[in-house]
């Protein structure tokens, strides 16, 4: 294209930088950005952990129950977290508005806790994670979920292989 | 007219910030008048030991690890690696995966080479384009950000496959993004063909000929600029290369102005490329949806990264860490040629000299 037409355009279109932060910047959807925890739907096998390539995540044990911390400043949002997560408990936003005063650095942590329950069979105490009945057959039904949640690990897996199946 | 004795060499430092990207390379070159008469290369200013990391992290971590070495690339680097890890545990890609990485790769090409072409133009001094050829590049950047979410480190690979997946939206978006791009580059490389202030500063300068071209054992744009008809995607294709009619352009005068139009012209075939990838892309899953350890042993696998061929070198052991990782990168192989290219030069030409081998030290240095 001749300079001149491109110049013409321009003028016509105008500048083409974003107006931030007067106007929105754009944003796509599958911007990977600030990190999401869901506590309720975290199976705990700490594989975000494992893959994390920074170290940002976090588990710890509580008297509580098991914390989660995903620290945002340590975080380069890889995403590897939420690819591996097998419940989707990780999740990515597209909010990318991460700055911040240099008072608040150790607060841009994403926390979660997974609390403690007593188990409805035996009474010990154990975590309250999500099952691992992804590969469950025939899918437990909303009742039995919510039966095996309340659960240890090991009436968990009593439950699961005493479980009626029908034919 | 002064009588006082005014040597005729001088010592002139070039670097090691600023010489055409901010990149650190140190040349000391020696000019006769304007003439460079000899040069020095030094480098090895941002050494970051990354393959010293690579060993401290298990292979999962690696992938994103290796796709932090160099911003321009990070699509080759964690391909790569992902390849010679599925060629030691004899992991096989699904089909649609195969597509998705070459998608993935095509589309770091287009950006890099417009990247380093217009860098070119804003050495040459003509400003004006430069932005224009920059907000050309931002079309391919916005689409990277909406595609895989990330500008620069896109993320789309993984051991076994790629993370991404794209439905008939983003299919849509990508080949809207593809038609501007292409209208642009075709004006582009117009204006390369006939622009006078372009042709006067890059014809027949920093010229590497084809016997120094095969010397230097150089890769990439430079090689086929210089009349080497070689690209890693026709010789040894990986990803879906095979099965993609893929156009190697090569030119054989090795000029600064060859290498960028064979830059230019494979923007055009990447876009050919994505265009197919797009329309053939089969159904199926994207990756083998597992993380399996890979076994003790050691694959070499290379691939066509936009600057030229890059090569892993994996070994791994019975731990989650490889044992070693090794990986030779395009710059390594064609800095060396600056000296041939930069002889007799201008001192004037020396930056857009350097600028037409697209040096990526923050590969080569890691």
């Amino acid at each position: 294209m001749n300079f001149l037409t491109i110049f013409a355009r321009n003028l016509k279109q105008g500048p083409q930088t974003e107006a931030f932060p007067l106007g929105p910047a754009f944003t796509p959807e599958r911007l990977r950005g600030r990190i999401e925890f869901k506590a309720e739907s975290c199976e705990g096998c700490r594989i975000c952990e494992r893959v994390c390539p920074a170290n940002a995540i976090r588990f710890a044990k509580t008297p509580d129950g098991m914390t989660f911390d995903c620290w945002h400043n340590t975080c380069v949002f890889c995403g590897n977290c939420e690819f591996y997560c097998p419940t989707d408990a990780i999740h990515q936003t597209n909010d990318w508005d991460l700055s911040h005063a240099n008072a608040d650095k150790f607060d841009m942590v994403e926390h979660g806790l997974i609390p403690n329950q007593k188990c409805a069979d035996c009474g010990a105490t154990a975590l309250n994670t999500a099952p691992m009945v992804k590969n469950a057959k025939p899918p437990l039904s909303a009742e039995e979920y919510t039966e095996l949640r309340a659960r240890c690990p090991k009436c968990r897996a009593k439950y699961l292989k005493n479980r009626k199946v029908p034919a | 007219m002064s009588t006082h004795n005014v040597p005729e060499t001088f010592s002139i430092p070039v670097g090691p910030l600023h010489v055409a990207l901010e990149e650190p390379m140190y040349f000391k070159i020696d000019v006769k008048g304007e003439t460079v008469s000899h040069i020095d290369i030094n480098a090895g200013h941002a050494h970051r030991g990354i393959e010293y990391l690579t060993t401290k992290r298990t292979m999962y971590q690696n992938v994103v690890l290796t796709e932090r070495i160099c911003s321009l690339c990070s699509n080759s680097h964690p391909q790569t690696f992902a390849m010679a890890a599925e060629k030691i545990a004899g992991i096989e890609v699904p089909e649609r995966g195969i597509y998705l990485r070459t998608v993935a790769d095509e589309m770091k090409r287009v950006t890099s080479h417009l990247f380093n072409v217009a860098l070119l133009v804003h050495l040459v001094g003509y400003e004006t384009y430069f932005m224009h050829m920059m907000q050309v590049r931002e079309i391919g950047q916005d689409m990277l950000e909406s595609i895989f979410g990330n500008r620069q480190d896109i993320g789309a690979m993984c051991i076994g496959g790629v993370r991404y997946d794209l439905d008939d939206k983003s299919i849509a978006y990508i080949k809207g993004a593809l038609d501007k791009i292409e209208a642009e580059t075709k004006d582009i490389i117009k204006t390369f063909k006939t622009n006078g202030s372009i042709l006067r500063r890059t014809k027949g300068v920093g010229v590497l000929t084809h016997a120094d071209a095969i010397t230097c054992g150089v890769v990439g744009p430079v090689a086929r600029a210089s009349g080497i008809d070689y690209d890693v995607r026709r010789e040894a294709p990986y990803a879906a290369y095979d099965r993609l009619p893929l156009v190697v352009h090569s030119l054989t005068d090795g000029d600064v102005w060859s290498r960028a139009m064979v830059r230019l012209e494979e923007i055009l075939t990447s876009i050919d490329l994505l265009r197919v990838c797009l329309r053939d892309l089969p159904g199926g899953p994207v990756n083998i949806n597992d993380r399996p350890d890979i076994p003790p042993g050691q694959a070499v696998t290379r691939s066509e990264a936009p600057r030229g061929e890059v090569i892993y070198y994996l070994r791994t052991n019975d731990t989650p860490q490889p044992e070693r990782v090794k990986w030779r990168v395009p710059t390594f192989m064609n800095w060396d040629s600056l000296r041939f290219m930069l002889q007799d030069a201008k001192v004037a030409d020396v930056a857009m000299i350097v600028n037409s081998i697209d040096p990526c030290l923050s590969c080569t240095e890691r």
